[in-house]
């Protein structure tokens, strides 16, 4: 879940609550779902919350929120925008996977040092988030007088800049944190950032970059030219953002024109300027950014009555959006509803139930009375987990200590500390189902049985007391195309005694006792295994059918576990009880 | 004829005599068993009105560690005395530090030789000076010599001041014993003269003593009962797997039912159905563990044209869908599962056991699979306690007081109800409670009502609440385990499973 770095002395500036402890600060975060998790080394607190609520990814969002948690604050605001003096030009060589652009001019920027710290973390956290880390969406930021816009031609005073593709070898620029000119191909292999990023652009046919009248000064999603950086002294920015989704990208520029102007800086139009007959939806459209469009939901009176399980009146709703920094009116008809208005830096309202939940914060959800529902149900076990119950309590009745083990392992402690062969036709050598690009080499696939689990308990436990009786009842899988999910999965019962004196009749005694139990016929036809020794080792064949292996282990698996005293053994699937 | 008495009885009542009383250790001496033997015989026969005791406190003085290092070294006061002659103090006081250095005292020893100089008349102390008193003998010390007759055995030659002061003193230690001594009643010799032989004593109870009915005539030797045994070890259910047969019989008794599923499912069945974004965060590589095998083979078409257009367009007239891709080849990609809510999907679509009508209840308490850090608390797979309720008219509240009444049965009260954001529920609420040993408020599940873009594709058109927990985390509240590690995995700790508590 997402986490936010915020100065309480800059939260208490900014919701004008000079006098909030920061204690009581916590509580009130705690109450809209921003947890205290503990303070940074420089004394920032940090607030984890559910990544719904992106706009309170800087101190200034979440002392937004605040503020209409303290009343302070009522319904919709929008910041008043000045027209668009700069264009992004689309050009046709932008490339296909990344087609998307937007910005806003920021003018009267006053930012110090923790002002740039949280516009700088709100830019991280928003593309660690929204941004799919850079791949959906990624936001540069510039000193805007910096730019040199080449002229539109068409419209005194308007200026320009392109976003268009650049080839690996193409312009040079300085990148952020070096002195070099370097190729965005040597930015990728060259720049520490370059090298984070590389893999989103690997792909690309070209590279996506931003030109202004002097060349290169952005290569997104990667890194921004050191010739616009922004510092405590810039006073006019310009912020761009790139990506493979318009609406992402909008509503992450929303979300940082607001927090900016929170601080009270002034949002200027950027108009955005794209190709004809370019291959995405939005083609040949002029759009206007930010896009600061108030959306309507429509609520039923009765849907929130419901949901909550309250009676409420239609003015203390009103009041209560109002407080969630919407507005609402009232609709009468058949059915009592509301229209509610959405800011544009709200990004998780899909449906108007989110509308409800915000009532529900409003009111506080922790003064709503719990009741036990009155609903009547029958419950039950399933049969295939009483089956299990019912087969470990026989076990632990015969001296086993019940086991749990991780059903994820390793070909190498699955397989080959056993002795067995991948794809043999011997119990445990069934084919694997193997994970995909794993990150451990000590879990690669689902174990195909139980005993290797069981053996390195034993090889792990032999500082302690003997004897050491084990019994496990878990899952066991393997590779089958059969099967729907083309994975064959079943459970399985395992035991094994370690003691100076275990002799194959040790487990068959056990193995009997529990078919017994469950009233089913036991043979135990000789068999070869590579597990066990040779002439010791046994077929379980359960009411006709082979469904497993008991005998004693081989010399070359104690070894191989460091153990020093005989095992006996056994494995079977658990249905075979049933 | 005679009486039939244990053997240990029979020895002592041969010994005894009923004029010269004889003490337990000279009877041990004279009947060559051991003293604590002898003991039980005693009391046994004067239980009988055998024997008489006669109980007498005996003290015997004996030199501590500190006593026997002055006997030989002597005392530090005559140390200091003679240093404070050879000095010259007999004549003129001698300052202190010189006398206290030629005396060779060290430590506390030298308050020891301080503190007793002026008492015993060895001579005065003050002013940083020391004087020895001219007419003082060391050779007569009562102390001194005190000590010598503890250490001959002769402690009795001692007069009582002088043993109190050295036993104040730490330098001899005085302890007390009953000394019994025993002589035969009348009774008892009586008996001896009708005649008495010893009962034969057996260790074992065997089946032969058993038949023959000879058991009526053998004594059973006495066992040490109070002495530890060795330990018996037997099996017990793993305590993970006892903490989930309470949860689900908890869960039964509220009325839900089990449901039972594969671990390894498609994504549909594991995300897409929960209207998890396709490029949700948790449904990257890094955080599902992927199967390398083929696409699941079928999935209801029906449902996947519903999911998809959930997810592209929203559900309703005002829904709206995700700004993210959506592709039917990632949604038939095989995954172990990272929450059994893929179990909860299959429920309630109709594809497990038809369809449902409401009221329902279901529950699981089964692995998931997560590619989390490994920590004390996380581990790549643990159990997941899952449970919905599906009815028609459920609140918020109808949430709240579930799991209330859930918590409650572990001794968590005072559930508090954050507000939260699953993609899968809204309302949502991460759920805290008062730990019942230490009183801080932890988090224990994650909740909410099922979102309609998630019920409407399955063909459900009343409401359903859900919630979730880690089992491993009741497990570490009730038992106060720190490291999972110990209890779930092949690196679990015998010893600790062996001796781990039973709860109930």
């Amino acid at each position: 879940m997402p986490v936010v770095d915020v100065d309480p002395d800059e939260l208490r500036r900014l919701t004008g609550h000079e006098d909030k402890s920061d204690d009581e600060f916590k509580d009130d975060l705690f109450a809209l779902g921003l947890e205290y998790e503990g303070d940074t080394e420089e004394g920032l607190m940090q607030l984890e919350f559910g990544p719904d609520r992106l706009d309170r990814l800087s101190v200034e969002g979440v002392a937004r929120s605040l503020r209409y948690q303290y009343g302070d604050d009522r319904g919709v605001y929008v910041p008043n925008t000045n027209d668009a003096d700069w264009t992004i030009e689309v050009a046709e060589s932008v490339p296909e996977e990344r087609p998307y652009v937007t910005g806003a001019v920021i003018r009267g920027v006053d930012l110090d040092e923790s002002g740039l710290d949280s516009l700088i973390q709100l830019q991280e956290k928003l593309h660690a988030t929204m941004g799919r880390k850079r791949v959906k969406g990624a936001i540069g930021i510039h000193d805007l007088t910096m730019l040199k816009g080449a002229s539109l031609g068409d419209d005194a005073g308007g200026q320009r800049i392109t976003y268009r593709g650049v080839a690996p070898d193409g312009d040079r620029f300085v990148p952020l944190d070096s002195d070099e000119e370097l190729t965005p191909g040597e930015v990728l292999e060259e720049h520490p950032t370059g090298r984070t990023y590389a893999d989103i652009v690997a792909d690309y046919g070209s590279y996506p970059a931003i030109y202004d009248e002097l060349g290169l000064f952005s290569f997104p999603p990667v890194i921004n030219g050191r010739r616009t950086e922004v510092s405590t002294d810039s006073r006019e920015l310009f912020v761009e953002l790139t990506g493979t989704d318009q609406w992402t990208i909008d509503r992450m520029c929303n979300i940082v024109c607001y927090a900016l102007a929170a601080r009270g800086a002034t949002v200027e139009e950027v108009e955005v300027r794209y190709q004809e007959g370019a291959t995405h939806p939005d083609e040949g459209a002029d759009l206007l950014r930010p896009d600061f469009e108030v959306e309507t939901k429509t609520v039923t009176h009765d849907r929130i009555e419901r949901m909550l399980g309250l009676d409420l009146e239609t003015d203390e709703v009103v009041d209560l959006f109002e407080r969630s920094g919407l507005d609402a009116d009232l609709v009468l008809g058949d059915e009592t509803a509301y229209e509610v208005s959405i800011p544009p830096y709200r990004v998780d309202v899909l449906h108007p139930l989110d509308l409800v939940d915000d009532v529900g914060r409003a009111y506080g959800f922790n003064d709503l009375v719990p009741r036990y529902p009155d609903v009547g149900t029958v419950g039950g076990r399933h049969e295939r987990s009483r089956l299990e119950d019912a087969v470990r309590t026989s076990l632990v009745g015969l001296g086993f200590e019940d086991l749990l083990n991780f059903y994820m392992t390793s070909e190498r402690e699955n397989y080959e500390r056993m002795n067995v062969e991948v794809g043999s036709d011997v119990a445990g050598g069934d084919e694997p189902a193997v994970i995909t690009g794993p990150y451990s080499e000590d879990y690669t696939m689902l174990r195909t049985w139980a005993l290797p689990s069981l053996t390195m308990v034993l090889e792990n436990n032999t500082h302690r007391a003997y004897p050491q009786d084990l019994a496990e009842i878990g899952l066991a899988a393997g590779y089958d195309p059969e099967e729907n999910t083309n994975v064959a999965e079943h459970r399985t019962v395992a035991g094994v005694l370690a003691r100076h004196d275990a002799t194959y009749e040790d487990a068959k005694g056990r193995l009997q006792a529990l078919c017994r139990d469950f009233g089913v016929d036991l043979e135990t036809p000789p068999t070869e295994h590579p597990s066990f020794i040779p002439g010791r080792v046994a077929a379980v064949v359960i009411d006709g059918e082979r469904v497993g292996v008991v005998g004693e282990l081989h010399p070359e698996v104690l070894v191989e576990h460091d153990l020093e005293l005989p095992v006996a053994a056994f494995e079977f699937r658990l249905d075979a009880l049933q | 004829m005679s009486t039939r008495l244990p053997d240990a009885q029979v020895a002592v009542l041969e010994t005894a005599s009923a004029t010269d009383a004889l003490t337990i250790d000279e009877l041990a001496d004279a009947t060559g068993r051991k003293p604590e033997t002898v003991t039980g015989a005693v009391f046994d026969l004067r239980d009988a009105g055998l024997v008489a005791i006669e109980e007498q406190e005996e003290s015997t003085a004996s030199l501590t560690d500190e006593g026997e290092t002055y006997r030989e070294a002597a005392l530090p006061e005559v140390r200091l005395y003679e240093a404070a002659r050879d000095a010259g103090a007999a004549d003129d006081p001698a300052p202190m530090g010189q006398v206290i250095g030629a005396s060779g005292l060290e430590g506390p020893e030298v308050d020891i030789a301080l503190s007793n100089y002026a008492r015993k008349g060895y001579g005065d102390i003050g002013g940083g000076e020391i004087t020895a008193a001219a007419d003082a003998d060391p050779e007569s010390d009562a102390e001194a010599a005190a000590l010598d007759a503890v250490a001959a055995g002769d402690a009795e030659s001692v007069d009582g001041d002088t043993l109190d002061q050295l036993e104040s003193r730490g330098l001899v230690a005085i302890s007390e014993r009953t000394v019994r001594s025993v002589t035969l009643t009348d009774d008892g010799v009586t008996l001896l003269m009708e005649g008495v032989e010893a009962a034969q004593t057996v260790d074992r109870l065997t089946p032969e003593l058993l038949t023959s009915g000879e058991w009526r005539d053998v004594e059973f030797t006495e066992y040490n009962v109070e002495a530890d045994a060795d330990e018996a070890s037997g099996g017990k259910v793993h305590i993970l797997r006892q903490t989930a047969d309470r949860v689900k019989d908890t869960l039964v008794g509220m009325g839900f039912e089990e449901m039972e599923g594969p671990h390894a499912d498609a994504d549909f069945w594991i995300n897409d159905c929960l209207f998890m974004p396709q490029d949700h965060p948790a449904r990257t590589h890094w955080d599902r563990f992927a199967l390398d095998v083929p696409p699941i083979h079928d999935l209801p078409e029906d449902l996947v044209d519903r999911v998809e257009d959930a997810h592209r367009n929203g559900v309703g007239d005002d829904g709206d869908g995700y700004h993210s891709p959506w592709s039917e080849e990632f949604a038939r990609a095989v995954a172990l599962r990272g929450h059994t809510t893929s179990l909860s999907m299959r429920y309630l679509s109709g594809e497990a056991v038809g369809d449902l009508e409401p009221p329902q209840r279901y529950f699981s308490v089964e692995k998931v699979y997560r590619n989390d850090t490994l920590d004390p608390t996380h581990l790549l797979e643990f159990f997941q306690i899952e449970g919905w309720v599906m009815a028609e008219d459920l609140s918020v509240r109808d949430l709240m007081g579930t799991f209330e009444e859930f918590y409650r049965q572990f001794g968590i009260t005072d559930v508090q109800f954050k507000p939260h954001y699953n993609p899968y529920t809204e309302p949502s609420f991460e759920l805290f409670g008062r730990h019942p040993e230490t009183g801080e408020l932890i988090e224990i599940g994650n909740s909410g009502m099922f979102r309609p873009e998630v019920l409407e594709p399955l063909g459900i058109d009343c409401d359903v609440m859900a919630w979730g927990l880690a089992l491993e985390r009741l497990l570490m509240l009730m038992y106060g385990f720190e490291d999972i590690r110990d209890v779930h995995g092949t690196l679990c700790d015998l010893e600790l499973l062996r001796e781990t508590e039973v709860l109930y």
